[in-house]
């Protein structure tokens, strides 16, 4: 271990700051951001009707909101293994986890929509009648999936979610001025129950929020896979940023070719990881072959959803998982963060493979795909544009962290 | 060329931005190895002799009920329709899953750079090949005539005129046992090499040494062997990592692709794994907090690396206990009578007592462990590490009994009642898994040398770059 | 490994040098001197070090492994061997001649990759983990238990707390005493040549035949099993597990000590119900209008009772009263057979009356599906010996007399008169198909009650079918049937002149 004592820059240096060409690019993004979503949102419910319009609506709002509760994912769990070579790449991490805020209130819609039935297919009425569903059944279907108690849900998660991401989010803020090492001692401390209520909501979010789309079908993992997308493509997002700000010349001695490595270990892992997630439930499912569970399946296997499990396949396991192997690809920030664009758009398709054959009308046609894009794109850039406002007010890396030093010097074995 | 600790042995508070040592005490290169050698070398204690006496003569009782066993078939088992899979089959994943901890320590946490693995992780990998012996065992055995169990092997059989059912779960967890069981022979004997090496130079016997000599395969130390040593190590554990998460997984495919109640849910695959840690790292502490002192190598294996192995307990604990909430959720969610009803069968109807067994152990109990202070106690670990044990071997009773013992035709529902054989096979496992490790501990180097010099180098090295930076101020 | 201390310097020059080795005591100072050798062009320097010291690699110039690409290879090949594997032998090919396991397992196909996966992930890890253990190992030339390095003790203390650093003699830089020399002036303690080893390398003879020894003595059981593999033998198998191989299982007229009658067989438990069975009533289970029957010969009439409800008619003496219980029903077969079925040889009117009050209408309602399901079960049960069309000429009895069977009694001909429903009732035909006669089995236990029923009613429609006149067909079927009777017989006509016509043509050429 060849110790290089890497001089720790002032806190007010330039290179800490949002280079003043991207925190331009804020408020074009915020109000063109606004405009393509409910552009794209009214575009999706008028050119294909039925549950199409909302639909596009939650697989840009799950796009925004995996990463975001990724990355919180992430900063917790630095603070919980006291990790010290992610410090320089954690208030990228951080900037996107305090979206859940502007995303709770993004929420509105889809809880306005489980009054209307312009969503969930549950909250159709006549959903019973029309698939036959036994009396008993029903009811205690219910007592689950119906407006008020979903929404009571639904609020608890962000109110939970919202609530970590601020906390740490500020501790980490006031670290920046003070550089007091208690905070991080107490950022520590908590992580640990932090993370348990984090997994709690995750876990029961994805349930409400994707699994109900299909209401009869269930599976107990389906938590965890959404959570494995939300890990991979947060980890993708954080080197995709850092490799962005780097480009638009901020931290640019900090962050080094060994943190792309380690991001592009983890991004590696989370690819397998999300393969053996998928896997094992297909498998589960496909073996045991009960109808119950099968129809998931079957809807995402005919009607030419088919093609696009096979491409899943694929594209989001097969082909990365090449291509990240090698210590080569980790070890070339641009060709890592290549990979992460990649992901990301991958994640996408997952998320659309996910959500979108509930709506009950096949892929969508091009008019679908594009106005679903239209909204994502949307979301996203709303979501960039609030990061950047943000970012702009503060720094880009958490200076006064008392582990920058060890992150700075960290070199991969 | 030492670390003092201003409070002696304690290293487990560290301050934000400084690492505490990992390697107590007036150490240096030359007392890792007395001390790890020295356990090897004196003659044994009374302990070692007493635990030694009692575990073979524990793991004798295996080998008879074993023969008894072969001799009379497996009716002297209490496995009765509808309950075929019976202890044998929670003896053999409660220990698979023991074996998880050893290379996870070993794979996973290497990859994950914790280097408070390097103390810990020869005997948790030794552990694994022992925990994975005793877990073969039980299936070989529990195909009812065993010296036939070489028909699983695909070999172009003219007797049979078959092949193996490669579309059989049952299968799958054959190749996985053993390629994971090979992986971590070779995973562990590859970590020893080095310090083999130093135990044959060590060695004044002739015998001994000679015997050492063999094992350590002419270990030179040279700096290109070690390159490609440690490149092999790091692929090895790159290799590994997946393994250990496939095992478990297919032993929970084994139950879960099944369409029998309360087996049938896709959450199984992470669900034991995360089991398997816990109980693993459990079984480590079990065995850890009594080894090291009896052994004397409390500077080498701090209360540090036991801190962390409590706070691994906990969270893999929260996740079963997370995991058994979603179980019963879906099952109440999902509408399907029958897995309703086998969630309620498990907490309220006759095996009741042993469902809140495990959920007492293995969800309850672990909390003690959000206190700082159960996490530093030694004895406070062991107990509580010994409840986990409990609660896991109950978890995979409740799982394998509780849905057999009522499926799906209630005119065939019966109550599941051990035989003493079965008693005596899961006490007799016990002896000699604890008959292996006790001998490991005498011939083999139970602390990883070469690694825990590397990290006291690298504390030493920081230690002195950080006393010049300030001396630079 | 030799106790051969370094001699001094005249006794050793007639000693190949290997090189010049150099003391170290702390990481910092040996990687300083290894960088140092390395900017003097040394290229085959070598340290030894009790641990893997972090950026030696660098100091020292030694280039990076190609052991990930073994690795790589060797997983590839796993996967590959895995998928060819699973593929071969559980898909329809004929891999090896003759074997072939083309078992469907749950409802999956024979190549269903899901179901591929575990294994294949598995075979690739292990030959991956394979190629890398031995590789590493081949790649480092270990094992090589000779090492000029080990001749010095000094040396056994590399896998201790010392670190040494080795100039090559083969260097293209290497002189010994400037090797000496630099290795000095960087701080290395105890500066010694590196000598051949010069200990016998001789392995001991006792050791090679203990080795020997255990070779042979572990191959004689793979030997012996080769042997017996190859070999034939008269005298019975060795029995390892003899209540394994000769199970205490009861054949059905077996007797047993486990119960107090005797029987090996148990009767069901009283009360028993087949499922299906539960609602139909005595007379359709028997074929015998049953109040008749108590009314003339009540003991008889009670036997059936009991033996059709399995309830035993006196707790006390149930072996008994069950026993008997068999005796009328072979009784009943005995009358039934002499009185009404022509047997081979005689062929003889009824020798004793039978006064059994059978039931002369079928219980089944009759329909065309009844009739259907008759034909149906007749084809399955009855054709083989009585023959498609009921005649008695069925396949068993067709082989029967052309192997002259002795002890075959040939089937009844089912448009015998003697088993028209005026002579032969229902319920007495019924009776026969469930006990049996003659040589006939009973097949009350393959066939249920409402199919025997069943038959009997095609049994009597195929009576009728095989003696009737155009007359009995209906009207609007006639044509129909004279259409095809023509048709059939033109073909038989065109038939039988194409037979002579080809036989002539075989005597002309002949």
């Amino acid at each position: 271990m060849s110790h290089k004592a890497v001089a720790i820059k002032p806190a007010d240096d330039p290179a800490f700051q949002l280079p003043a060409s991207l925190a331009g690019l804020s408020l074009p993004m915020i109000i063109g951001g606004i405009v393509a979503l409910v552009g794209g949102a009214f575009f999706s419910n008028s050119a294909i009707g039925g549950r199409f319009g909302m639909s596009s609506y939650l697989v840009a709002y799950m796009y925004c909101l995996t990463l975001a509760i990724g990355s919180l994912f992430f900063v917790l769990i630095q603070h919980l293994t006291r990790a010290g070579w992610s410090v320089v790449v954690r208030r990228v991490a951080e900037l996107m986890m305090i979206m859940v805020i502007p995303l709770a209130l993004l929420f509105i819609p889809i809880a306005v929509s489980a009054y209307t039935g312009s969503l969930y297919a549950w909250s159709v009425e006549g959903y019973q009648a029309d698939h036959g569903i036994p009396d008993a059944i029903w009811k205690e279907k219910s007592l689950w999936l119906n407006p008020n108690w979903f929404v009571f849900r639904s609020l608890i998660y962000l109110t939970v979610w919202c609530g970590i991401a601020a906390w740490y989010y500020r501790g980490s803020q006031r670290q920046d001025e003070t550089g007091e090492i208690t905070i991080t001692e107490k950022l520590q401390a908590r992580s640990g129950p932090a993370v348990i209520a984090f997994a709690f909501c995750t876990s029961f979010a994805a349930f409400d929020w994707v699994m109900s789309l299909a209401p009869m079908w269930f599976s107990t993992m389906f938590g965890v896979y959404i959570f494995t997308g939300s890990i991979l493509s947060a980890h993708c997002a954080i080197c995709l940023f850092s490799f962005l700000l780097q480009r638009a010349g901020a931290m640019r001695d900090e962050v080094t070719v060994e943190h792309y490595h380690d991001l592009g270990k983890l991004i590696f892992g989370f690819i397998c990881f999300w393969g053996y997630i998928s896997f094992s439930q297909y498998m589960l499912i496909w073996y045991a072959n009960i109808p119950e569970e099968t129809h998931w399946f079957y809807t995402r296997s005919t009607d030419g959803w088919f093609n696009v499990s096979v491409l899943l396949m694929v594209l989001h396991w097969g082909l990365p998982f090449a291509g990240t192997m090698s210590r080569h690809v980790r070890r070339r920030p641009w060709l890592i963060t290549s990979w992460a664009a990649y992901i990301l758009v991958l994640h996408l398709i997952d998320l659309y493979w996910i959500i979108m054959p509930e709506a009950g009308v096949g892929l969508g046609g091009a008019t679908g795909i594009i106005a679903t894009l239209v909204c994502v794109i949307g979301m996203v850039a709303l979501m960039l544009g609030l990061m950047l406002k943000l970012a702009a007010g503060t720094r880009v890396v958490a200076v006064r962290d008392p582990r920058l030093g060890e992150s700075l010097a960290f070199e991969n074995f | 060329m030492s670390l003092a600790i201003p409070n002696g042995l304690d290293n487990s508070n560290d301050r934000p931005g400084q690492r505490a040592p990992l390697v107590l005490g007036d150490t240096n290169y030359h007392s890792i190895t007395e001390a790890v050698c020295k356990i090897a070398e004196q003659p044994p204690s009374r302990a070692w002799v007493i635990g030694f006496l009692v575990s073979v003569h524990l793991a004798t009782m295996l080998g008879l009920c074993i023969a008894y066993l072969i001799y009379t078939g497996v009716g002297v088992w209490g496995n009765r329709a509808p309950i075929f899979w019976g202890w044998p089959i929670v003896n053999f994943v409660f220990w698979v899953g023991i074996g998880h901890a050893g290379t996870l320590i070993s794979a996973i946490l290497y990859l994950f750079r914790q280097e408070w693995r390097t103390s810990i992780n020869r005997t948790a990998e030794a552990m694994t090949i022992f925990a994975v012996v005793c877990a073969g065992t039980f299936p070989g055995i529990h195909v009812g005539r065993a010296w036939l169990a070489f028909w699983l092997a695909p070999y172009p059989s003219l007797n049979l005129w078959m092949w193996p059912q490669f579309r059989s779960p049952l299968l799958w967890d054959v190749f996985a046992v053993s390629t994971y069981a090979t992986v971590s022979l070779l995973f562990w004997y590859m970590g020893m090499v080095p310090d083999l090496a130093t135990f044959r130079d060590r060695s004044k016997n002739p015998f001994r040494r000679a015997a050492y000599g063999v094992l350590a395969l002419g270990w030179s130390g040279s700096s290109r062997h070690w390159m490609r040593y440690e490149k092999a190590y790091a692929l090895l554990a790159a290799f590994a990592a997946p393994l250990v998460l496939s095992v478990h997984t297919i032993v929970s495919f084994d139950f879960a692709v099944s369409q029998v109640p309360g087996w049938h849910t896709t959450i199984f695959p992470p669900y034991f794994v995360a089991g398997a840690i816990f109980s693993g790292f459990a079984m480590v502490i079990t065995l850890m907090v009594p080894a090291r002192s009896i052994f004397n190598i409390e500077k080498l294996i701090t209360i540090r690396h036991l801190e962390n192995m409590c706070k691994i307990i906990l969270t893999t604990g929260l996740i079963v206990g997370l995991a058994y909430g979603t179980e019963f959720f879906i099952a109440w969610f999902g509408q399907v009578p029958e897995e309703k009803f086998a969630f309620v069968n498990r907490a309220f109807g006759p095996y009741w007592w042993a469902y809140w067994t495990m959920i007492a152990c293995n969800v309850i109990s672990p909390n003690i462990f959000w206190s700082k202070k159960a996490r530093t106690t030694p004895w406070i670990m062991f107990v509580v590490s010994i409840f986990v044990n409990i609660g896991m071997w109950f978890e995979r009773f409740v799982i394998t009994i509780t849905s057999l013992s009522r499926d799906y035709l209630p005119s065939a529902w019966a109550y599941f009642s051990p035989t003493w054989v079965d008693w005596c096979m899961l006490i007799g496992s016990f002896g000699l898994f604890f008959t292996l490790f006790l001998l490991f501990c005498r011939l083999m180097p139970i602390v990883n040398m070469a690694e825990t010099k590397a990290t006291l180098a690298k504390e030493l090295h920081m230690a002195h770059a950080d006393h010049s930076h300030e001396g630079d101020h | 490994m030799t106790e051969s201390q370094p001699k001094p310097q005249t006794v050793a020059d007639d000693k190949k040098v290997h090189g010049v080795v150099a003391e170290f005591t702390d990481v910092d100072s040996l990687l300083a001197a290894c960088r140092r050798v390395r900017d003097a062009g040394y290229t085959k320097a070598d340290a030894f070090t009790p641990f893997p010291v972090h950026g030696i690699d660098t100091a020292l110039g030694i280039k990076p492994t190609i052991l990930p690409w073994i690795a790589l290879a060797a997983g590839l090949s796993g996967t590959t061997i895995a998928l060819l594997m699973q593929i071969s032998l559980n898909g329809q090919t004929d891999l090896f001649e003759g074997i072939q396991y083309p078992y469907i397992i749950s409802g999956k196909p024979f190549i269903s990759l899901p179901a591929f996966i575990p294994v294949t992930f598995e075979l690739t890890i292990l030959l991956a983990s394979f190629g890398t253990f031995f590789g590493m190992w081949a790649l480092n030339g270990l094992p090589r238990f000779s090492n000029p390095m080990f001749t010095s003790p000094r040396f056994d203390r590399v896998t201790d707390d010392t670190f040494f650093l080795f100039l090559d003699a083969k260097d293209s830089r290497f002189d010994e005493a400037g090797a000496k020399a630099l290795l000095g002036e960087l701080g290395g303690e105890y500066v010694e040549p590196v000598l051949e080893d010069d200990s016998s390398k001789v392995i001991p003879k006792g050791l090679l035949i203990a080795l020997a020894t255990v070779i042979c003595l572990s191959s004689i059981p793979a030997l012996a099993v080769l042997r017996m593999r190859v070999t034939k033998s008269s005298s019975p198998r060795f029995h390892i597990f003899p209540d394994m191989d000769f199970s205490p299982s009861k054949d059905a007229q077996q007797t047993t000590t486990l119960f107090a009658d005797g029987r090996a067989m148990r009767p069901d438990v009283p009360g028993t119900v087949r499922r299906g069975e539960m609602d139909w009533d005595l007379n359709f289970k028997t074929g015998i209008d049953m109040d008749k029957l108590a009314s003339i010969d009540p003991p008889r009439a009670a036997q059936l009772v009991a033996m059709q409800s399995d309830v035993a008619v006196d707790g006390e003496d149930e072996v008994v009263s069950e026993a008997g219980a068999d005796e009328p029903a072979e009784e009943q077969d005995g009358e039934a057979a002499e009185a009404s079925e022509p047997t081979a040889e005689t062929s003889a009117a009824p020798v004793t009356a039978d006064n059994t009050p059978w039931l002369s209408e079928n219980p089944l309602e009759l329909s065309e599906e009844a009739l259907a399901r008759g034909q149906q079960q007749f084809n399955i049960y009855c054709s083989v010996c009585h023959g498609m069309n009921g005649r008695g000429n069925g396949l068993v009895n067709r082989r029967a007399q052309k192997i002259l069977a002795t002890t075959w009694t040939p089937p009844s001909n089912m448009h015998d008169p003697t088993l028209y429903s005026d002579v032969y009732p229902d319920g007495k035909l019924f009776s026969t198909i469930t006990n049996g006669v003659r040589k006939m089995p009973g097949y009350a236990s393959q066939i249920k009650a409402k199919d025997r029923w069943a038959i009997v009613a095609y049994v009597r429609a195929l009576q009728v079918s095989q003696n009737a006149s155009l007359e009995d067909v209906p009207e609007s079927e006639r044509t129909k049937i004279e259409r095809e009777q023509a048709e059939v017989q033109a073909q038989l006509k065109a038939a039988a002149e194409a037979e002579a016509a080809k036989a002539a043509e075989a005597a002309s050429a002949e």
